[in-house]
């Protein structure tokens, strides 16, 4: 009998880990967009350091980082508590530039004499490198020597950037990062009332800062977006970290050129178990950008998003593997490829990309795309309203627009802007217990025959209001209420975002782990404040 | 284990479940009528689709205190299926028996068995069995064909409670249970009868027409080998637009079904195309271990009559503000300027063709060219034996190197695909089950198309399925009609496609030049694939036949 004691034992702690792990996370309630620092001319180095990971280790690592304070940050530093560009991270500094501009990298090589030379690549650009040694993909920056890489950011969009000096290493050990483009004129209908999916600014709506790089992802009416996230995703075996380790220390001292000044680590068989979204594992990724329990691993992912926004997703495929990013909740459009916009034959003003469910990554392929919520067609109405409820709240109205959603200016300061108007006031349950509607097609049972998850909201609906009403301010019992999504204080629909090779959302074969991260959709109660 | 063993384990878990829940925990819902489906009497059959549903508020006079309901053309009909989460067993290609965890068919027993998806109208699904069930039914019971809910029995303390109530004239207890006395009530021993140790890999197949209204019910009847896991299961709809939080299936994000409980997961149907669908707990195990299955969705097209041309039934759906994908000049009022959603891709076709309905079709294609005449779901995975032993015996498991050495089409290997009817394992319980009812043949009659609906839910890498001699047409892609936004088809034709775990893909097989007799293969370029663990033989592969 011991060892199915051992099983639950093992299981019971990792249940734990994830319950104190969710903890951890609201008390650091993050939401972030895309920072990053801007230009056009970037001082970076590339610099060994340690990585944390949620397992305890801290894994040797070569980073991009800066070497003096960047020409400014985006969003802006007061905005992002935090905000930093430390001499190494993983991924590198995301570069954001505007189209147009002339750009200028000027990279010092800071790794391990013995690491010898690095580079870095931009696929997409016409280069021209200058200062350096010829290398095999481009020039190269010698042990404590620079080189710098001119180009024009000519198109918008997103694109990798890496690592052309003995990449099999190099990337593995964390030298790859972002640039994104940002295109010098958005079309004038982003901004324009008429297709308001945001609120910033609009009179009498809850105010949230407005934290994107621009409104648009390319100069394209159909590329507006409301928020935008950036997942690059890499994976990690920690045996070439470590030896690579022990042979940097072991060559201590050496001089470049020196017979055994080198790095000798095979890069095969390679078995990573470390599964990262910019540089994190779950739950890491869920913390704040610029936490300071991160000092290397500055960006997170974990999005949040109103109904009816328009989120840009840009993905990048870092690393050597691809990985099957699966996006709960609705399919992502996928509008470019590697900063190439993907329109119709006949008409280019349609989009032609395709619209995904699992969007995989690809190692050195970088893709946006658009992904939206609005919870049409789910047959009930996910705010609970019920007309004879005594509550205003239950009994707010749904005037819904050409496309069936409750916009318009009326609307602005209600907490279901933009619900699908359809299916307003619709009930879900036949005999609900709390104030809802009832009349239903089903009916819930028990909840003492479930489980609730550290993200269940506590109800089905959406929102601190509908769920309070539905279900009493702790949510359904047992457990009373729960942590990381709380029934009275944000109430969102929770979904997994995660790699759909199941086995690589662990870490160091503990699950839950790897590259995963909780989406919330959040009603308009509930503030998203991008700055943490 | 021996079977007086697992009787012991069967008793003590039905004890827990009696000791856990004041209220029965184990149930099913199927509503013979609903709100959006009001009429009983239609939501046993799919009606034509003549014209988009029309709606009008419950509260005409104050419609801002009511909900809408049909008020003509009420499309689609009502669907539901229940399932098991378990354990059971299931035979590998090299005579290997493994053991998974599991779900098993606790409704459309004998349609599952015969290769087609256990979902079931109201009229179907609340019937209740003449007999009694035995373990490893229907492969116990020659002759079976019973297709209604497992369990399901009359509610003898609402009929005799209403019986007492209308005698003494006072209020019913039980106001809306039907003549029948069935409301969802179950006989939990026919369940646990029935659905212990009967895994299914696949896991039950899944199948509804667009407008439907789908009520499935998860039963955790326990998993016997395992008695030291209490093991909650879910059921995540993948890739479903607009999913639900609650009913999205992931523990952590709602709640998960414990043991001796049932939960019944509600939808309208989401658009037209091949999702599939797998348990989210501890997804690297339970998926790996075998609880996968797949769901598709029938597109309205098919209800479109033969007299109707598709294009204009297509235009007909553009008034459903649901399901609308507008592009300019598709010729429906009010015309917009550009294409109305981001994420649908089934607009009006930018060339008429003037084809009619009648078929069976992959979309709503308003153009005829997803037209099908035969359908297959194919289902690719892997399992990794050492995993599946170590599933089985208590320890601790590793992730990162889990490694596939059997490479599944709808659970079976080669030559097994091609085995026809259903697969049966022994299982702990010294009792046959149907442990992989579907096979993955595919019989063309030449001249016809089929189509196949490949999902693919592997969990630990990329798999390539390639045609040998008879050209694959995607049409479809996660779901969803490869078409841009100005109506131009993106199908493209190939001879090998690739997918992710997580990934569904549309193809069309056409025989058009085909003769008789004629077989081609359906194998992967990915050589170590076409093993069965050590045989140097089998795997991932199937055959096409021309008939």
């Amino acid at each position: 009998m011991r060892p199915m004691n051992m099983k639950n034992v093992l299981l019971k702690t990792r249940l734990l880990l994830a319950a104190i792990v969710a903890v951890a996370s609201l008390s650091a309630t993050a939401h972030a967009a895309a920072p990053g620092i801007t230009g056009p001319n970037f001082t970076l180095t590339a610099q060994p350091a340690y990585l944390t990971q949620p397992d305890g280790q801290a894994i040797y690592s070569w980073g991009y980082g800066c070497t003096r304070t960047p020409a400014g940050f985006k969003p802006s530093a007061t905005l992002m508590p935090g905000t930093a560009c430390p001499t190494m991270q993983v991924p590198g500094p995301t570069l954001i530039v505007t189209q147009g501009q002339s750009v200028s990298i000027t990279l010092t090589n800071q790794l391990p004499t013995a690491a010898g030379n690095t580079s870095i690549l931009f696929p997409g650009f016409n280069v021209t490198p200058a200062g350096g040694v010829a290398g095999l993909l481009t020039e190269e920056a010698i042990p404590g020597g620079t080189v710098t890489y001119n180009f024009v950011a000519s198109t918008p969009g997103t694109h990798s950037y890496y690592s052309g000096t003995q990449s099999d290493l190099q990337i593995e050990m964390g030298l790859y990062g972002a640039i994104i483009v940002v295109p010098s004129s958005a079309p004038a209908v982003c901004t324009s009332p008429a297709i308001r999916s945001n609120l910033y600014g609009a009179a009498g709506a809850n105010p949230e800062t407005d934290f994107r790089l621009a409104t648009a992802a390319y100069n394209h009416a159909k590329t507006c977006y409301d928020r935008e996230y950036l997942f690059q995703f890499a994976e990690m075996d920690p045996n070439i970290h470590n030896q690579a380790l022990a042979q940097v220390t072991a060559r201590t001292g050496c001089v470049t050129g020196a017979p055994g000044c080198s790095l000798e680590v095979p890069t095969e068989p390679y078995h990573p178990a470390y599964f990262l979204i910019n540089g994190r594992s779950m739950p890491d990724d869920m913390d704040a950008n610029y936490s300071p329990m991160y000092p290397h691993q500055p960006y997170n992912g974990n999005p949040h998003m109103h109904p009816g926004e328009n989120v840009l997703l840009r993905i990048i495929g870092q690393g050597r593997w691809q990985h099957p990013f699966h996006e709960h909740a609705n399919h992502v459009r996928i509008l470019a490829r590697d900063g190439n916009l993907i329109l119709s034959s006949t008409d280019p003003t349609s989009l032609a990309g395709p619209a995904l469910f699992t969007t995989t990554t690809t190692p050195g392929v970088a893709m946006d795309g658009i992904f939206y919520y609005t919870g049409r067609g789910l047959n009930w109405d996910m705010y609970g309203h019920n007309p004879a409820s005594t509550d205003t709240s239950a009994k707010l109205t749904c005037t819904p627009d050409a496309n069936g959603y409750n916009t318009g200016p009326a609307a602005y300061s209600a907490i279901n802007y933009f619900e699908w108007c359809q299916d307003h006031n619709k009930p879900l349950q036949a005999a609900p217990f709390g104030d809802v509607a009832g009349g239903g097609p089903v009916t819930l049972p028990d909840a003492n025959i479930f489980t609730n998850g550290a993200w269940y909201g506590g109800s089905p609906y959406l929102g601190p209001d509908a769920t309070v009403r539905a279900t009493g301010p702790t949510g359904v019992t047992p457990p009373s209420g729960t942590i990381a999504n709380s029934p009275g204080g944000e109430a969102g629909f929770a979904f997994m975002w995660h790699s759909h090779n199941e086995r690589e959302i662990t870490t160091n074969n503990a699950f839950p782990g790897g590259m995963m991260m909780m989406m919330l959709i959040d009603s308009r109660e509930f503030t998203i404040d991008e700055s943490n | 284990m021996s079977s007086k063993i697992v009787g012991t384990f069967v008793l003590a878990l039905i004890g827990v479940a009696v000791q856990q829940a004041t209220a029965q925990s184990f149930r099913v819902q199927c509503p013979a009528s609903t709100i959006t489906h009001p009429t009983a009497a239609n939501n046993n059959s799919e009606p034509a689709y003549t014209a988009a549903t029309t709606f009008v508020s419950t509260n005409p006079s104050a419609p801002a205190n009511g909900y809408l309901v049909p008020s003509a053309h009420v499309n689609g009909a009502i669907k539901c299926q229940q399932i098991s989460g378990g354990d059971g067993y299931a035979s590998m290609g090299d005579g290997t028996q493994t053991y998974m965890f599991s779900f098993g068919p606790l409704s459309g027993l004998a349609d599952i068995a015969s290769g087609n998806p256990g979902t079931e109208f109201p009229n179907t699904f609340n019937t209740t069995y003449p007999g009694t069930l035995v373990p490893g039914d229907p492969a116990t019971t020659p002759g079976f064909t019973f297709n209604g809910a497992v369990g399901l029995t009359p509610d003898l303390d609402c009929v005799s409670g209403n019986t007492i109530a209308t005698a003494a004239g006072s209020a019913l207890p039980c106001p809306n249970l039907p003549a029948s006395g069935l409301d969802g009530h179950v006989d939990p021993r026919a369940i646990m009868d029935v659905g212990v140790m009967n895994g299914n890999i696949p896991a039950p197949l899944m199948a509804i027409d667009e407008d439907d209204e789908y009520f499935l019910t998860l039963t955790n009847v326990g998993m016997i080998m395992r008695p030291d896991l209490f093991e909650q299961h879910t059921v995540h709809f993948h890739g479903y637009p607009n999913a639900s939080a609650f009913y999205d299936g992931v523990p952590d994000a709602s709640v998960a079904i414990n043991i001796g409980g049932s939960f019944t997961y509600y939808y309208l149907a989401p658009d037209a195309g091949t999702y599939f669908w797998h348990c989210h707990i501890t997804p690297p195990e339970h998926l790996q271990m075998g609880m996968v299955g797949q769901i598709y969705v029938r597109p309205r097209q098919n209800r479109v009559p033969a007299t109707t041309s598709l294009y204009s039934a297509l235009q007909v759906q553009q008034v459903d503000l649901r399901t609308a994908c507008r592009r300019p000049n598709d010729g429906v009022t009010p015309a917009v300027t550009s294409a109305t959603d981001i994420l649908c891709t089934n607009p009006l076709p930018a060339v008429q063709t003037g084809l009619n309905g009648g078929g069976k079709y992959a979309y709503n294609d308003g153009d005829g060219s997803t037209r099908y005449d035969v359908e297959y779901p194919i289902q690719i995975h892997g399992f990794d034996p050492n995993f599946h032993f170590v599933g089985m015996t208590f320890n601790p498991e590793g992730f990162a190197d889990m490694k596939d050495k059997y490479f599944l089409l709808n659970g079976r290997s080669y030559p097994d695909t091609v085995t026809p009817g259903s697969m049966e394992t022994e299982s702990a319980d010294s009792v046959k089950h149907f442990s992989q009812p579907l096979p993955a043949i595919i019989n063309i009659t030449h001249g016809q198309k089929a189509l196949l609906r490949i999902s693919d839910l592997d969990v630990t890498e990329y798999q390539t399925l390639a045609s040998l001699g008879i050209p694959m047409q995607v049409v479809g892609y996660n779901a969803k009609l490869l078409r841009d936004q100005a109506g131009n088809n993106l199908y493209y034709t190939t001879n090998s496609i690739t997918l992710a775990g997580g990934e569904s893909l549309d193809v069309i097989l056409d025989a058009t030049n085909n003769t008789t007799g004629q077989v081609f293969y359906l194998f992967t370029p990915q050589l170590d694939h076409l093993s069965n663990d050590a045989e140097n033989f089998g795997g991932l592969m199937t055959e096409v036949h021309i008939n």
